[in-house]
């Protein structure tokens, strides 16, 4: 089970993943210290699924790209490794289930999907609403308990906003 | 020979079906009339059915980019709060004064850094990315600010920060020295700079210590002074992060070393650095000699004179080739993308008003028939210099016209002594204070000696020891009794943060209103609380009143040709022709008089 880091040696990770109509799913991983200031950022080049893994993996197509294809790989490949994964999207929660870090969804305003009491656990710290998987509900104590840390009045989203424009100035550059 | 034996095992075998088929004439076949017999048979597969998948559930696998970010530098903690207690009158409060509740209550955008326009590389243009908001930064535990800054200095902040070359040109009081500080200090927390060189006019290296001392107690400075050997070794130092140089000590110390023997730094700052408009210098090539990565440069006046002065900076900043000399067009896209400029209209408009006020003043009887008789005397004389009149001649009459206008050195009469003394009464009753600019440090004594004790005058100027000065500026802002702060326009008017007083005179005028400006500007920057009144004395009848004509024509000239908004990149300083211009003066020339033009424009 998953326990709480203290101080100095809590490192947060902000992961998201953005889809896009033409050229697929890329994910983004922005490590950062207690106060947002960022140690490593990671991201993949597009996952573009054809046709056919469209049609097989139907509904399941998003959570497996994002959660298990993307945010593990990326996982792997940093160097730094985050004692909590924040992300934006509930699709990419499954990703608690290949890994030992906790993960909880923060929900923002561009938050995707609906939470469901069957499926998320949810807990409030100062102002923002967390998620994680039913399963794994007790992680949602262990990053409320890390985040003590952050004054009240601080955007923990905001660096989620950060790694979005990371992957979109990655993606202009590549085009 | 397999085949044949194949074909020898066959053997051949009648069945009879109990078909019995006719033919009729018709063609019928009775044999369709009749059920056929039907047997069931079984046939043994050919080979067992298998699972050939034509599609598997594989993704290719996934590759990735990363950027690491160095490792934060370890500072000292920021102090307790007893300590900053001592700080809460700051030399230079930065509290939004006039923010309402709706605006505290109201989220602030956040002061994002952006990367350069020459970050080129994927990898520099994240690092920049994903530094966090400035404003988040400095309400974190790891960066405190002694106050908030303006949404301007966020911007001016995070610009300095991603820039390599830049040249930081705000209005004067506009806080271009905490920007800078500040940037430094996020570049030091960022690993991105280890060796930084300021290098300041003389007068203003107090005042940098005590700004770094205030925004960012955590750096250590090291002021470059003392023997050679010791200014050597300070040079030498690595471990030093802020090394303050003063120009002189730049030159005399660096101007002749050879290349290699030279230190090396990440950032250079030049403050004040109109001072290297003339690329020929020495001062300019010191600085230019320099190894560097990271070249900011600092002025409140980019343009002193001409546009071309300019160039002198870009050089430096190492945007454009040695004795480069872009036109006018090149040097504003330059401008664009290297220098950042705010006025004070732009950015402060809810700034406390600053008040004109000329005092017209009659020269009292003793300095009236001083100031005649010289006149008299003066224009005769360069009257009958003829074609040997130069500006210098003209300029010594002026400054003789103007000495009296302040004072008569026979009788010590002065109308401009009683007006002062009859404003500082007031002044002094009312808790306030008050400084006063003057062109010559002799009528700053003069004056010094002839102000009531009530008043508490101080005096600020080049023959004040440098070591004085910052205790002369600390009894005047923290003494009650002080009310009254004598400074020359060389030593006073620049770099210095007097917001707490309220009224500024001008004893005499400067040649150029841009310097006046930046004198006046000492009390109407930013953290002023009320509105500031200067008074300019002006004698009637005199050259004084003269000059302010002049240099009233040449503001409005440069408004309506520049526009309103940039008023210190304007040539404003007199020139020779209308230095002579002051004086209608004539020579004789055959059997009458031409006008006397000098024979050369001096700017």
């Amino acid at each position: 089970m998953a326990t709480a880091a203290t101080g100095k040696d809590i490192k947060l990770g902000f992961l998201t993943v953005i889809e896009m109509a033409d050229r697929g799913f890329m994910g983004g991983l922005l490590v950062t210290t207690l106060t947002g200031r960022p140690l490593e950022f990671q991201c993949t080049t597009p996952v573009q699924p054809n046709k056919t893994q469209q049609i097989l993996y139907g509904t399941t197509l998003g959570p497996f790209i994002k959660g298990e294809l993307i945010a593990k790989t990326l996982l792997e490949r940093v160097q730094i490794k985050p004692v909590a994964i924040l992300v934006d999207q509930l699709d990419i929660l499954g990703l608690r289930n290949h890994i030992e870090t906790p993960v909880a969804v923060l929900k923002t305003d561009d938050t995707t999907g609906k939470p469901n009491d069957a499926e998320h656990a949810k807990r409030t710290h100062n102002r923002n609403e967390l998620y994680a998987l039913k399963a794994f509900s007790e992680d949602l104590a262990i990053i409320a308990e890390m985040l003590k840390g952050i004054p009240a009045e601080a955007d923990l989203g905001e660096p989620l906003y950060r790694t979005n424009e990371a992957l979109r100035e990655t993606l202009k550059t590549a085009a | 020979m397999e085949e044949a034996q194949e074909n020898a095992d066959l053997t051949s075998q009648s069945i009879n079906l109990g078909l019995n088929p006719q033919i009729l004439v018709t063609g019928m076949n009775s044999a369709m009339a009749r059920w056929s017999s039907v047997m069931l048979q079984d046939v043994p597969l050919l080979a067992k059915p298998g699972y050939v998948p034509s599609w598997k559930p594989m993704f290719g696998k996934v590759k990735t980019f990363g950027v690491n970010f160095p490792d934060s530098v370890e500072v000292l903690k920021p102090k307790v709060v007893e300590e900053k207690k001592a700080h809460e009158e700051p030399p230079k409060p930065k509290k939004v004064e006039n923010e309402g509740e709706e605006a505290a209550d109201k989220p602030k955008k956040p002061a994002r850094i952006k990367p350069p326009a020459d970050a080129i590389t994927l990898e520099d243009r994240l690092f920049y990315m994903l530094q966090p908001p400035l404003n988040s930064w400095f309400s974190s535990q790891e960066l405190v600010m002694p106050f908030e800054p303006f949404p301007y200095q966020y911007e001016g902040i995070a610009w300095l920060f991603s820039q390599k070359s830049a040249m930081l040109a705000d209005g004067m009081g506009l806080g271009k020295t905490m920007q800078t500080i500040t940037a430094i200090r996020l570049l030091l927390r960022a690993a991105q700079v280890r060796r930084i060189l300021l290098v300041c006019p003389k007068p203003l290296i107090p005042n940098w210590q005590r700004e770094f001392k205030f925004w960012a107690e955590e750096i250590p400075i090291t002021t470059l002074e003392g023997d050679t050997a010791r200014r050597n070794m300070l040079w030498s130092m690595d471990r030093a992060p802020v090394l303050l140089a003063n120009y002189e000590v730049m030159v005399r110390d660096l101007g002749e070393r050879p290349e290699e023997d030279l230190p090396k730094f990440d950032l250079v700052v030049l403050d004040e650095a109109q001072r290297i408009k003339n690329r020929d210098s020495r001062t300019s090539d010191a600085a230019r000699s320099i190894p560097r990565k990271k070249s900011w440069a600092l002025t409140g006046t980019p343009i002193e004179n001409r546009p071309e002065e300019m160039a002198s900076l870009f050089e430096f900043m190492g945007v454009v080739p040695e004795r480069a000399t872009p036109d006018l067009r090149q040097l504003k896209l330059l401008a664009d993308v290297y220098v950042l400029r705010r006025t004070k209209d732009l950015v402060m408009k809810d700034m406390p008003p600053l008040l004109d006020r000329e005092a017209l003043l009659e020269l009292s009887p003793a300095q009236k028939y001083a100031y005649e008789t010289a006149e008299k005397h003066g224009t005769m004389q360069l009257d009958a210099m003829g074609e040997e009149i130069t500006i210098q001649h003209v300029f010594e009459l002026v400054m003789r016209l103007k000495q009296i206008a302040n004072y008569d050195p026979v009788t010590g009469e002065s109308v401009k002594l009683e007006r002062l003394v009859a404003d500082m009464e007031e002044i002094a009753a009312s808790g306030e204070k008050a400084i006063l600019f003057s062109q010559w440090t002799k009528t700053i004594d003069w004056l010094a000696e002839r102000m009531p004790e009530q008043f508490g005058t101080l005096v600020y100027h080049g023959g004040v020891a440098h070591k004085d000065r910052e205790p002369i500026l600390k009894k005047f802002k923290e003494d009650p009794k002080s009310h009254l702060l004598l400074m020359s326009y060389g030593t006073g008017a620049v770099g210095l943060n007097l917001q707490f007083s309220h009224y500024v005179f001008l004893f005499d005028r400067w040649w150029n209103p841009a310097v006046e400006d930046q004198a006046i500007n000492r009390a109407h920057r930013i953290g002023v609380k009320k509105q500031v009144i200067c008074t300019k004395f002006i004698c009637q009848g005199t050259v004084e009143e003269r000059i302010d004509l002049v240099l009233k024509e040449k503001r409005e000239m440069f408004n309506r040709v520049l526009g309103d908004g940039d008023d210190s990149s304007k040539s404003l300083s007199l020139n020779a022709s209308e230095i002579f211009g002051l004086f209608d003066m004539k020579a004789r020339h055959k059997e009458g008089v031409r006008k006397i033009q000098p024979k050369k424009e001096v700017a």
